[in-house]
C-alpha cells in the first residue's frame, strides 16, 4: 500500500502531504501564541496604571539574539535552496550554521533568565517602619543578604502596598532604602536576616509581566528546542535519506525550515513586545 | 509495511508471524480502521465509566446523605474516607461531577464522533488507501490513551480527582489544594494534543487523499461534517491549550494569571503577586468550548445524513444548503464564545453582541435540521434500528436546540444561567442527540467491520429503553431549572427547598426536590438500557448473522465498495468517482441506488444534480 | 505557499522590526539624550536597507524555485 502524494505534490492543491501537514499545524500554532498574546494585553491593560514595568529587559542582548534568529532563518532557506540545486555539500555548511544559530540563542536566552532569577526583592521590618530593597544577589548567607541595586525595578503590589509605588509617596522615597535612583546605583547594600519579611526573586510568581514574559519566552524556548533537534537529526542520521530519495530528503528540509521561520516570526514579535513596549 | 499482507484467517502454523504482527497489527498499528476501532472501543469505556460516576451522584441527589447501598462500600474501600460509611462525600461529589463532565466530553463523545467514526468511514469514503500520516494517526491514539490513563489516576489521589467542574473557573481551580486539577492540567494538553494531531491529519487526508473524481461537492456529508469540525479542533484547542498552561503555571509556580490582587482564601490574603483576570480564563475556556460543542453534534448530522438517505431511499433536499450551512456554523462558532458568561457583567455592549451572534448561530442549525426533516417528506422509510436512533435524533436534537434559543438572550438567561435548565438543554442535544446518532452510526457501520449485522431485535430493545429513559432523565430537569433549582449542589436543592416561603422567588417547590428520584431512577434504567447493547455488540461480533454481500445496505457511498472488512489499504483497485454521494430511486436505473464509483448502464451519462 | 515565499514573508516583517526598531531608538534618544540611543536608531535604519539589498539578492539566487 502507497500513499499517494508524499512527495509529489498533487496537481490540484499544488501541494505535497507534509507541506499542507506543516501549515495546518501552523495554524494551530497562531491560535496558541494568539491566545498568549491576548493574556497579554488583558494583564497589561488591567494592571494599576503606572506598574507595567518598562525598561526591565536587555535591549542589546535581546536585539543581538533577535539577531542571531534572522540570520538563523536566512541560513535555513539557503540550506533548502542548495538540496533544491544540487549542492549537498553546502546544504551541510548552512545546516550546520543554523544549529549553531540556534545554541547561541538559547545560551544567551538562559543568561537573560539567569539575569532574572538572581534579582530580588526583599521587604524588612526595622523597628515599626518597613523598607524594600531591590537588586541582584551578590552574596547570601546565615545572617545577612547583599544586594546590588537595580536601576530597573518593578512595583508589585505588596510594594505598592507598603507605599513604595512608582511615584514616589513624598515620605517613603528616602535615598537610604537604596531601592531607586541613580547615585545609588554602584554601591552594595547590606540587609540583615533578621530583619526580612519577605524576599522573593524576580520569578514567574513576582508579577503578571514576569509571568507571562517567563512563559511566553519558555514556550518559544521550546519551540526552539524542538526544532533544532529535529534540524540536528537530519543533519545527523537523518542526512543518508538524501542518498535513497534526494527530493524527499529536500522535502523535510523544507518542512523543517517552515517550522523553524515560524519560530522566528513568533519572536519577531515577541521582541518588541516584551523588550520595547 | 512489512505484515501488511496478514489476513484475518491466520493459521498457526504462522506462528512466528503472528507473535511478531501482533504489536504491530493490534497495539500499535497505523491502519486507519483499527484506529478507528481502537479510538472506539476506548471512548465507549470511558462513555460508560462517565455515566457510572454519574449513577453514584443520582444517588446522593436523590436520597441525599444515605449510604449508595451495593457500591457504596466499594467506594470506601477504593477511596477510603472520601467515602466514609459508603455515603458520598461533598469532595468526592465535586470530583464526580467535574470528571462527569470532562470524561463524556473529551474522552467519550469527541474521540467516539470524531476520531473513531472519523478514522473509520472517512478514508474509505472518499477512496483514500488509509489516512495522510499513519503514524501520527497511531501517535494521537496514544496521546489520547495517555491522556486518559492521568485522568483515571486522579481519582486515587490523596484528595481525589479534580473538583472544580469541567469548566475548572479559576479561581478556585487554582487555589484548591489537592493534586488533582493539576492532574486535570497534563491530561487535557495531552488530549489537546491528540486532537491536533488527528485534526491535522483529518484534514490532510480530506483535502489530499480524494480519489479521482470525489470532486469537493461529490463528498459525503457525512465527510464535510468531519472536515468542519476539523478546522473547529485545530484552531479553537489551542487557546485552550494557553489556557491550560497558564493555569499549571499558576499552580505550579505560584503565577497569578487567573487571581486578581487582594486575593483573600478562608479568610487570609493570599500569597500571590496578583494581578490577574478570572475572566481570562473564562474567555479562553469559552472560545474553546463553544466551538467544542459543535464539534460534539456535527459528526453526528453526518452520521444522521448517510443514514438518513440510505433508509428512505431518497436524495438528500438540499445538499449545498448544508453544506454552506455547515460553513456559517463553523465560522460563527468562534464568535459567540461569550454567551457563556452573561453573567459574569461582562458589559452589556459585548453581552448584546454575544446575543446577537448566538441568534444568527440558530439559522444554520434550523437550516440543517430542516432539511433532514423536509428530506422525508415522500419517502418510504425502512425502520431498522439504526433508523430508528436517526429519526430520534431529529426530534431530540430539535428540542435540545430549541431550547438553546431562550438562552441566548441574556435578559432571560439571567434567570437560567447555572441552572438545571441548562444541564437539560445540552444534554438533550448530546445525550438523547449525539449519542443516539453515534448508536445509529455503530449499527450502520458494524456489518462494514465485521462481516455480520447486529442483532435488529435487541437492537430495538435498546432504543426503545433509551428513548424513554433519556426523556425521564432530562425533560424534568427543565421544570426543575426554571423553578430554581441550581446545578452542582451537592444536596440536589434540599437546604434551598427549606427557605421560608415557597413560590417562584422563594424556596424551592418539593415537586423539584421529588422530581430528584424520578430523575434518579430514570437514570438507573437508562444505564440497565444499556445492556442489550453492549451484549449485542460482543455477541454479534461472533455470531451475528453474516452479510450476503458487501454493501448490505445497498448504499451508495464509497466504503460500500471495498471488501467486508476492507484489507490493509482499503481498495483492491483505486476507484474512480463519478457521480454525487446519494443517487437513491434515480428515474431509469436499474436498481433503486447507483454507487458513487459506477459507470451507469449507458456508458458515462451525467449524473443528475443531487 | 513554499519556504521561499515564507522566507519573503518573514523578511517583510524583520523589515518591519528594524524600521520600528529606528523609530522607538530615536523616540528614546529624544526623551533621553544618550547618544547610544542615537547610534542605535543609526545601525537600525541601516539594518533596514540591508534587508532590501538581501532580499533582492535572495530573489536573484532563489530565482528557479516556485513560490507555491
Ligand atoms: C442551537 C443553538 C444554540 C443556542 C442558541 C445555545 C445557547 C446556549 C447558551 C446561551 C448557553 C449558556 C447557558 C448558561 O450557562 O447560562 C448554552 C449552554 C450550553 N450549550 Fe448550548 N446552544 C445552542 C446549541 C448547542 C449545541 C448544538 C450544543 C452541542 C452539544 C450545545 C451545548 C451546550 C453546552 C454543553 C452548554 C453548557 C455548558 C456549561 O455551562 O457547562 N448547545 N447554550
Ligand atoms: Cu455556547
Amino acid at each position: 500500500m502507497e500513499i499517494p502524494y508524499t512527495v509529489k505534490e498533487r496537481k490540484d492543491t499544488g501541494l505535497y502531504n507534509a507541506k499542507l501537514g506543516i501549515w495546518l499545524f501552523l495554524a494551530s500554532e497562531v491560535m496558541l501564541f494568539g491566545a498568549l498574546f491576548s493574556a497579554y494585553i488583558l494583564l497589561r491593560v488591567g494592571a494599576t496604571p503606572g506598574t507595567w514595568p518598562h525598561g526591565l529587559l536587555n535591549v542589546p542582548l535581546g536585539t543581538l539574539n533577535t539577531i542571531v534568529l534572522i540570520v538563523s532563518s536566512v541560513t535555513v532557506v539557503m540550506a533548502w535552496a542548495s538540496l533544491k540545486m544540487n549542492q549537498f555539500g553546502k546544504w551541510r555548511m548552512y545546516q550546520a550554521a543554523t544549529l549553531v544559530c540556534a545554541l547561541i540563542f538559547l545560551v544567551i536566552k538562559s543568561f537573560e533568565y539567569h539575569d532574572k532569577l538572581t534579582h530580588y526583592e526583599v521587604v524588612t521590618k526595622e523597628g515599626d517602619k518597613h523598607h524594600v530593597y531591590d537588586g541582584h544577589l551578590v552574596q547570601e548567607d546565615k545572617d545577612k543578604v547583599v544586594l546590588h541595586p537595580s536601576a530597573h525595578r518593578l512595583y508589585t503590589a505588596r510594594a505598592i502596598a507598603l507605599g513604595f509605588g512608582p511615584e514616589p509617596a513624598g515620605a517613603h522615597a528616602p535615598a537610604d532604602h537604596g531601592a531607586k535612583g541613580h547615585a545609588e546605583k554602584e554601591a552594595l547594600v547590606t540587609i540583615q536576616r533578621s530583619t526580612i519579611e519577605h524576599m522573593e526573586n524576580y520569578g514567574p510568581k513576582h508579577h503578571p509581566y514576569l509571568a507571562i514574559y517567563f512563559t511566553l519566552t519558555g514556550l518559544h524556548a521550546l519551540h526552539v528546542i524542538g526544532g533544532a533537534l529535529v534540524m540536528a537529526f537530519f543533519f545527523g542520521p537523518g542526512a543518508k535519506m538524501w542518498k535513497t530519495d534526494p527530493e524527499r530528503f529536500t522535502n523535510r528540509i523544507e518542512i523543517s525550515g517552515l517550522f523553524w521561520h515560524f519560530v522566528d516570526l513568533v519572536w519577531i514579535f515577541l521582541f518588541p513586545v516584551l523588550y520595547l513596549l | 509495511m512489512q505484515y501488511s499482507h496478514d489476513t484475518h484467517n491466520h493459521t498457526h502454523e504462522a506462528h512466528d508471524h503472528e507473535e511478531m504482527g501482533f504489536w504491530t497489527k493490534y497495539v500499535f498499528s497505523t491502519d486507519h480502521k483499527w484506529i478507528g476501532i481502537q479510538y472506539g472501543i476506548t471512548s465507549l469505556l470511558f462513555l460508560l465509566f462517565g455515566f457510572v460516576l454519574m449513577g453514584l451522584m443520582r444517588w446522593q441527589l436523590a436520597y441525599p446523605g444515605t449510604p449508595i447501598p451495593v457500591f457504596g462500600p466499594i467506594l470506601e474501600k477504593m477511596l477510603g474516607s472520601a467515602a466514609a460509611g459508603g455515603v458520598m462525600s461533598a469532595d468526592l461529589y465535586n470530583s464526580f461531577g467535574a470528571m462527569h463532565g470532562t470524561i463524556m466530553v473529551f474522552l467519550g463523545i469527541v474521540p467516539l464522533a470524531f476520531a473513531a467514526f472519523g478514522n473509520y468511514v472517512v478514508p474509505l469514503q472518499i477512496g483514500a488507501p488509509d489516512m495522510t500520516f499513519p503514524r501520527l494517526n497511531m501517535a494521537s491514539y496514544w496521546l489520547y490513551f495517555l491522556g486518559g490513563v492521568v485522568m483515571v489516576i486522579s481519582f486515587f489521589l490523596p484528595g481525589g480527582a479534580a473538583q472544580s467542574g469541567w469548566t475548572s473557573y479559576s479561581p478556585l481551580a487554582t487555589i484548591i489544594p489537592t493534586q488533582g486539577q493539576t492532574w486535570w492540567l497534563l491530561g487535557m494538553v495531552l488530549l489537546i494534543n491528540s486532537s491536533l494531531l488527528g485534526a491535522v491529519n483529518f484534514l490532510a487526508t480530506i483535502i489530499q487523499l480524494r480519489a479521482p473524481g470525489m470532486t469537493w461537492m461529490r463528498l459525503p456529508f457525512f465527510v464535510w461534517a468531519q472536515f468542519v469540525t476539523a478546522f473547529l479542533l485545530l484552531l479553537a484547542f489551542p487557546p485552550l491549550e494557553a489556557a491550560g498552561v497558564m493555569q499549571l503555571m499558576d499552580k505550579l509556580f505560584g503565577c497569578s494569571f487567573f487571581l486578581p490582587t487582594g486575593l483573600i482564601i478562608s479568610g487570609k490574603v493570599a500569597d500571590v503577586s496578583g494581578g490577574g483576570s478570572p475572566l481570562l480564563w473564562q474567555h479562553l475556556f469559552w472560545f474553546l468550548a463553544h466551538p467544542e460543542v459543535y464539534v460534539l453534534i456535527l459528526p453526528a448530522m453526518g452520521i444522521v445524513s448517510e443514514i438518513l438517505c440510505n433508509n428512505i431511499r431518497k436524495p438528500i433536499w438540499g445538499y449545498k444548503s448544508l453544506v454552506y450551512s455547515l460553513f456559517a456554523i463553523g465560522f460563527l462558532s468562534f464568535i459567540v464564545w461569550a454567551h457563556h458568561m452573561y453573567m459574569t457583567g461582562m458589559g452589556t455592549a459585548i453581552s448584546t453582541f454575544f446575543q446577537t451572534t448566538t441568534l444568527i448561530i440558530s439559522i444554520p442549525s434550523v437550516i440543517i435540521l430542516t432539511v433532514f426533516f423536509i428530506t422525508l417528506w415522500g419517502g418510504s422509510i425502512r425502520f431498522n434500528t439504526q433508523m430508528l436512533f436517526t429519526l430520534a435524533f431529529l426530534v431530540m436534537f430539535g428540542i435540545g436546540g430549541l431550547t438553546g434559543l431562550p438562552l441566548g438572550f441574556n435578559f432571560v438567561d439571567l434567570f437560567l444561567h447555572d441552572s438545571y435548565y441548562v444541564i437539560a438543554h445540552f444534554h438533550y442535544i448530546v445525550a438523547p442527540g449525539t449519542i443516539f446518532a453515534l448508536f445509529a452510526g455503530v449499527y450502520y457501520w458494524f456489518p462494514k467491520a465485521t462481516g455480520r449485522y447486529m442483532c435488529d431485535f435487541w437492537g430495538r430493545v435498546h432504543f426503545w429503553c433509551s428513548l424513554v429513559f433519556m426523556n425521564v432523565v432530562f425533560f424534568p430537569m427543565f421544570t426543575q431549572g426554571i423553578a430554581g433549582m441550581s446545578r452542582r449542589m451537592y444536596d440536589g436543592g434540599v437546604n434551598y427547598s427549606q427557605a421560608a416561603n415557597k413560590g417562584l422567588l422563594g424556596a424551592l417547590p418539593d415537586s423539584a426536590i421529588y422530581s430528584n428520584v424520578i430523575i434518579s431512577i430514570g437514570a438507573w434504567m437508562l444505564l440497565l438500557a444499556q445492556i442489550p447493547f453492549i451484549f449485542n455488540f460482543f455477541w454479534s461480533m461472533r455470531n451475528g448473522r453474516k452479510v450476503e454481500s458487501d454493501n448490505p445496505w445497498d448504499a451508495t457511498t464509497l466504503e460500500w465498495q471495498t471488501p467486508t472488512p476492507p484489507p490493509h489499504g482499503n481498495f483492491a483497485v483505486e476507484p474512480t468517482v463519478y457521480r454525487g454521494p446519494y443517487e437513491y430511486s434515480v428515474p431509469g436505473a436499474v436498481r433503486d441506488f447507483i454507487p458513487q464509483n459506477e459507470i451507469d448502464n449507458k456508458g458515462k451519462a451525467k449524473a443528475p444534480k443531487s | 505557499m513554499s519556504l521561499k515565499s515564507f522566507h519573503i514573508v518573514f523578511m517583510l516583517a524583520t523589515l518591519a522590526l528594524s524600521l520600528f526598531l529606528t523609530v522607538w531608538a530615536y523616540q528614546e534618544f529624544a526623551r533621553t539624550q544618550v547618544t547610544s540611543y542615537l547610534a542605535a536608531a543609526i545601525c537600525a535604519a541601516v539594518t533596514s536597507l540591508a534587508v532590501l539589498v538581501y532580499g533582492r539578492f535572495f530573489l536573484k539566487k532563489l530565482k528557479h524555485i516556485s513560490y507555491q
